[in-house]
């Protein structure tokens, strides 16, 4: 009896689950860290649905009658269905961090394996804006602007030397590279991969990885066996918030 | 020792490596990007359901299976789907008497062709001979899918299917549904004129497929956080493992067809054919589409069809890699 029941709340508790975990992804703005903007009113929409067929369903389907076709052991199979679609979103929804940890970053590819995509024109024409801007103040600047400066001869040549203000996570590699990165999202936190740029100067403090830094000094761009990484030499360094978008998009 | 390098397991430092945090988070993300996309093709799938009588699509269909698999390609170039939203579909397509190996082209075509895919391309490799891209991603997937396409018609329904696909009967016992687990007894005089069956087919074929879903991201996310990436670049522009290289790579990160060419165009390690490899095989299948085509296919299809994709993509990328 009391299976039959469970049975016949399952389907409506599990989409209504799905649409609250949703809901509260989204209300306690964790949804920022999963799921690039586009993707965000999608899972709205999705959990508006699920509450919506939940009700329906309970208002149009009854519990069935008790029939002998399943034994016990099939009653329980699929009551683990069940589970299997419940347990696992509410124990993501808890589990699952801000960001990334530093060693799932380095396994991505934090080193000069990937480049800057160059089809990201906005990011193109936003790192033409940073180089055009006035030159006697400090540029506020992505990660990524620098690494499309970096790409184009034209832009180094311009911007070298500039004095820079900007804030990424930090990543130590055991001492003997600093980096200061950010994670580029194209549609979720899944496919998120790390862009990096490399500090030297004034680095002086105890900074742990995946740490948010705000940095402050000059963008320089050297040249290793043919292949530019963009750098910034640190005048001051100092911890800072999250930014409201902790990952980027392109 | 490849494998243990490449998730860091006991010969690397414990520090480094699964971190599970990071796979619920992966998780989560993946599953939170792939259920509305999902419910959106449970809601198609319900309105063929209620709206399309099984007649009707036979009717539009060619009567050779050889011009179905012709349409079916054609269809996936017109009607785009992404790989979540189109399992619901399909089962229902077929359950409404759609020729299995039809459906199944389809299915396979829907992302591979999507023109939504070729346009991604086109803006990733914009600096990197675009055109070039979109002409081997899109006739490397033409014939790998005309190849799966003629080998799909020479099988029965009943060796791809599973058996609640091809009858999907609300038998008593419910054993036979799409989702064994659901049992719907309709309200008596609460049908609101098809609302009641929508209803019921919207929620049997979301959550039938979104248990699959959950284990294909739980897959995904696993080997998507783990794997080292770079361990693939310095074969990324081998001839022979270049390609091998691409296909191993989509198959553990598992993304979707709009999106994979904006992830592998910044792949610098990575040589034309490696990266054609992973733009053709990717949406075809991997480790998550494995186990969403699970929900309506028998395991042995979905490994032979596995197989072959994979052996087809890369004898292609292997030719084009080889030429001088």
């Amino acid at each position: 009896m009391i299976a039959r029941q469970l049975s016949y709340f399952a389907p409506a508790a599990v989409m209504s689950a799905w649409a609250t975990v949703m809901l509260h992804t989204i209300a306690s703005g964790h949804i920022k860290e999963l799921l690039s903007p586009m993707f965000r009113s999608y899972v709205l929409v999705a959990a508006i649905l699920l509450m919506l067929l939940s009700a329906l369903y309970l208002f149009l389907y009854e519990p069935a009658a008790p029939t002998p076709a399943l034994a016990p052991t099939g009653r329980l199979r699929q009551l683990g269905r069940w589970a299997m679609l419940l347990i696992p979103i509410i124990a993501a929804s808890v589990l699952s961090p801000a960001a990334f940890s530093s060693s799932t970053v380095v396994k991505r590819g934090l080193d000069s394996t990937y480049q800057m995509p160059t089809w990201n024109t906005a990011g193109q024409a936003n790192a033409k804006a940073v180089v055009n801007s006035d030159s006697n103040q400090i540029a506020p600047v992505e990660v990524t602007d620098l690494i499309s400066i970096s790409q184009k001869p034209d832009l180094i040549k311009s911007f070298d030397g500039r004095k820079v203000h900007v804030v990424g996570l930090f990543n130590g590699q055991g001492g003997s590279s600093l980096k200061l990165y950010r994670l580029i999202m194209w549609c979720c936190a899944a496919d998120a991969q790390p862009m990096s740029i490399a500090l030297s100067g004034n680095t002086t403090g105890d900074w742990k990885n995946d740490q948010w830094l705000d940095v402050v000094g000059t963008a320089r761009f050297p040249s290793t066996l043919g292949h530019v990484v963009p750098e910034v030499e640190v005048d001051s360094i100092k911890p800072t918030q999250e930014p409201d978008e902790p990952f980027l998009s392109p | 020792m490849f494998f243990a390098a490449a998730f860091d397991l006991p010969s690397a430092p414990a520090s480094t490596g699964i971190a599970w945090p990071d796979v619920a988070l992966s998780f989560f993300a993946i599953v939170l990007e792939g259920a509305p996309f999902l419910l959106l093709g449970a809601i198609v799938s319900g309105l063929v359901d209620v709206f399309l009588p099984a007649g009707t699509i036979k009717n539009w269909l060619p009567k050779s299976k050889t011009q179905g698999v012709f349409a079916a390609l054609g269809a996936g170039l017109i009607f785009p789907l992404c790989e979540c939203g189109a399992m619901p579909i399909v089962q229902r397509l077929i359950r409404k008497g759609v020729p299995p190996a039809v459906a199944t082209t389809y299915m396979l075509a829907a992302p591979a062709l999507n023109p939504l895919a070729m346009f991604s391309t086109y803006l990733a490799f914009r600096n990197q001979d675009p055109w070039l891209m979109i002409v081997l991603r899109f006739g490397f997937s033409l014939a790998v899918l005309l190849f799966l396409g003629f080998w799909l018609i020479k099988l029965r329904p009943d060796q791809m299917l599973r058996a609640e696909t091809i009858t999907g009967s609300p038998r008593p016992a419910q054993e036979l549904s799409p989702n064994p687990g659901l049992v719907l007894t309709p309200r008596p005089g609460a049908s609101f004129g098809g609302l009641q069956q929508f209803t019921g087919a919207v929620i049997r074929d979301f959550t039938g497929v979104l248990l699959f879903l959950v284990i294909g991201a739980a897959a995904a996310a696993i080997f998507s956080t783990g794997f080292n990436r770079d361990l693939l670049a310095p074969i990324g522009h081998s001839v022979v493992l270049g390609p091998l290289a691409g296909i191993l790579l989509a198959q553990v990160l598992c993304l979707c067809s709009t999106t994979d060419a904006f992830i592998i165009a910044a792949f610098v390690p990575f040589s034309i054919p490696a990266k054609i490899a992973f733009l053709v095989a990717g949406p075809l299948i991997d480790l998550k589409l494995y186990w969403l085509y699970r929900s309506a296919f028998q395991p042995r299809f979905v490994h032979g069809l596995w197989i072959r994709a994979l052996a087809a993509t890369f004898l292609l990328t292997l030719l084009y890699s080889m030429q001088p």
